[in-house]
C-alpha cells in the first residue's frame, strides 16, 4: 500500500503543479481534494478526509498574488496526508507535517520558473521560423517533462521511505514540541486570511472583516450561512449605493 | 453575432470563426501557467493561446512568424478575468491582417496597458472571494470525513472557467475601444468594491472559524486562580485570534511580504510559546 501511495502521490504532484488548466489545477492541488483518492488506496476515506480538511484549513486563505505562491499546498498535501494515513497520526499532526513541506514546495516554484526561461528562448528561436510545433512544444510538453524530473523523485522518495521515519521520529520528540507543532496548525491560517485582506487592500471595509468575525464568534454561524448573509450584504450595499446615486 | 458566424457556411480566408475563438481560449485555459517563467511569465502562454487564429490569419510565413513573436512578449495577469485582453488582441490581429491598419505596437500596448489592472480585479474576485468561500464550505463537509469535500471545490473549477470564457468571447466582440471603457465603468467599480465587501466578511467568519490560539497562564488573586483566558473571552470571544490575523497583516502591509519569513517567525513564535508555557 505505501508503494501504490507513494506512486499515486508522486504522480499527483507532478501533474498537479505542472498547473494544467488555470483553475482545475488549483483545484487538484488542495489537500482536501487529493484526499479522496489517497483515502480510497488506503481504504478508509471517512479519516483521508478529515486529514484533508485539517491540512486545507492552513492554506484556505493563501492567494497566489502575481504568481508568487506564499506556500504549496500541494506538496504539504501530497506528503502529509498519504504518511499520516501509513503511520495512523491524528490529523493534528499531519498538519505540523504538512507546514515544513508547504514552505519547501516554494522553492520547487522558483527552480521551475528559472529553468523554464529556456523553453522562452527555445520559443523565440522556433517562432522566427514560424515553426508553430516547436512554440507548442515549449508550451506544453517541455515543462512537463521538466516537471517530471522536479517533482515525482522527491515525493516517491519521502513517501515510500519516509514514513518509517517519521513514525520514529513522532515517538521521541518530547510533548512540548508536537504542543508547540500543532498550536502552530492553529494560527498558520491567519497568514493566508491576512494576505488576502492584505489583497483586497480596501481598509475602509475592514469593518466588515469584524463583523464577520463576530458574527461567527457570538452567534456560532456555519460557513455556508455566512456565505449566504455576505452575498446579501454586499449586494444590498451595492444596490443601495447606486440608488442613491441615480436619486 | 451569433447569427452571422452561423451562416458562414463557406469559411473565407483570414476570417476567424467563433470556434476558432474558443479553441483559443481552451488553450489558453489549459497553458495559462504551464511554461511560465521569470523572464517572460506567461508570454509563452499567450502565444501558444494565439495560434489557432494566427495560422488562420496570416497565410505568409514572415507575417506568422512576426505575429508569433509579437505574442511571446512578456505577459503576466490573473487568468480568467485578464480574457477580454486575449479576445481583443485577437481582433486587432484580425485587422491587422485584413486591413493592415493597425501596428504592432497597438496591440503590445494594449496587452501591456490591461494586464495590470484586469489581474487586480481578478484576484480579488477568483482568488480573494470565490475560491476562499467554495474551499470553506469544502472544508466544513471534509472535516466530518464526508466525500463532499473533495467534490464541492471543483465549483470554482467549472465557474471560472466559464467566467474566462464569456468574457474572452466579450473581449473579441467589442474590441479594443470598448474594453477601456469597460474598465473606466461604473458596473466593474461596483464588482470590485461588492466582492471586496463579501471577501473581507468570509474572511473574517474564516478566521473565526479556523484560528485558533488560546493560553493556558492564570493567575493567583487571593487564594482564588483567575485564568487569564477566561478574562480574555470575558471580553470578547476570540480576542487571541483576531489579534494574530491583523498583526501578520499589519506586518504584510508596513514590514515585508516575505511570506517564507513571516510562516517561519509564526512557527518559531508558536513552538517557543509552548516551550515557555504561554500557548
Amino acid at each position: 500500500m505505501v508503494f501504490v501511495l507513494a506512486l499515486v502521490a508522486g504522480l499527483w504532484y507532478w501533474i498537479g503543479q505542472s498547473k494544467l488548466g488555470y483553475t482545475f489545477h488549483a483545484v487538484i492541488c488542495q489537500p482536501i481534494v487529493m484526499a479522496l483518492p489517497f483515502g480510497i488506496i488506503a481504504g478508509d476515506v471517512t479519516t483521508a478526509l478529515m486529514i484533508g480538511a485539517s491540512v486545507e484549513m492552513v492554506y484556505l486563505g493563501m492567494v497566489a498574488a502575481g504568481a508568487n505562491i506564499p506556500a504549496d499546498e500541494c506538496l504539504a498535501g501530497v506528503i502529509s496526508i498519504p504518511i499520516a494515513l501509513t503511520t495512523g497520526i491524528d490529523p493534528a499532526t499531519a498538519v505540523t507535517l504538512a507546514v515544513p513541506f508547504g514552505l519547501l514546495g516554494v522553492f520547487q516554484d522558483q527552480i521551475r520558473r528559472t529553468i523554464q526561461a529556456v523553453f522562452a528562448h527555445k520559443a523565440d528561436k522556433y517562432a522566427m521560423e514560424a515553426d508553430v510545433k516547436g512554440i507548442e512544444r515549449c508550451a506544453i510538453l517541455y515543462p512537463m517533462i521538466l516537471g517530471f524530473f522536479l517533482r515525482f523523485p522527491p515525493v516517491f522518495a519521502a513517501i515510500y521511505l519516509g514514513s518509517d521515519v517519521v513514525q520514529k521520529i513522532l515517538n521521541v520528540i518530547p510533548e512540548w514540541l508536537t504542543h508547540g507543532l500543532s498550536v502552530t496548525g492553529g494560527t498558520l491560517p491567519a497568514l493566508g486570511f491576512a494576505i488576502t485582506i492584505f489583497i483586497i487592500g480596501k481598509n475602509i471595509y475592514l469593518p466588515f472583516f469584524i463583523l464577520g468575525f463576530f458574527a461567527v464568534q457570538y452567534l456560532k454561524i456555519s460557513v455556508m450561512a455566512a456565505a449566504i448573509f455576505g452575498v446579501c450584504m454586499a449586494l444590498l450595499i451595492t444596490f443601495l449605493r447606486r440608488e442613491k446615486v441615480q436619486g | 453575432m451569433e447569427d452571422m458566424v452561423k451562416n458562414e457556411v463557406v469559411v473565407e480566408e483570414g476570417k476567424l470563426t467563433k470556434k476558432d475563438i474558443n479553441k483559443s481560449f481552451n488553450r489558453w485555459y489549459i497553458s495559462a501557467e504551464v511554461p511560465n517563467s521569470y523572464e517572460r511569465m506567461q508570454g509563452v502562454s499567450f502565444c501558444y493561446s494565439m495560434i489557432p487564429c494566427l495560422k488562420k490569419l496570416y497565410n505568409k510565413k514572415e507575417d506568422l512568424s512576426k505575429a508569433l513573436v509579437r505574442h511571446l512578449n512578456f505577459f503576466n495577469s490573473q487568468g480568467t478575468w485578464s480574457t477580454p485582453i486575449h479576445g481583443m488582441t485577437i481582433s486587432m490581429e484580425e485587422e491587422m491582417a485584413n486591413e493592415g491598419n493597425v501596428s504592432d505596437a497597438a496591440i503590445t500596448g494594449i496587452k501591456t496597458g490591461l494586464m495590470g489592472p484586469l489581474a487586480g480585479i481578478g484576484d480579488t474576485i477568483d482568488w480573494g472571494t470565490l475560491k476562499t468561500i467554495i474551499y470553506g464550505i469544502a472544508v466544513t463537509f471534509g472535516s466530518k470525513g464526508s466525500v463532499l469535500g473533495a467534490i464541492i471545490p471543483f465549483a470554482f473549477t467549472i465557474l471560472t472557467y466559464f467566467i474566462g470564457r464569456t468574457l474572452w468571447n466579450l473581449g473579441y466582440k467589442i474590441g479594443k475601444e470598448s474594453v477601456k471603457s469597460i474598465l473606466e465603468a461604473g458596473w466593474i467599480k461596483e464588482l470590485i468594491s461588492g466582492t471586496s465587501i463579501l471577501g473581507l466578511f468570509m474572511m473574517g467568519a474564516l478566521s473565526a472559524q479556523y484560528v485558533t490560539l488560546s493560553t493556558p497562564l492564570s493567575f493567583k488573586v487571593a487564594g482564588t486562580k483567575i485564568a487569564i483566558q477566561t478574562i480574555l473571552d470575558s471580553i470578547a470571544p476570540g480576542i487571541l485570534p483576531l489579534f494574530v490575523v491583523f498583526g501578520i497583516y499589519y506586518i504584510l502591509k508596513n514590514k515585508t511580504q516575505k511570506y517564507g519569513i513571516i510562516s517561519l517567525s509564526i512557527v518559531a513564535a508558536c513552538i517557543l510559546g509552548s516551550l515557555i508555557g504561554i500557548f
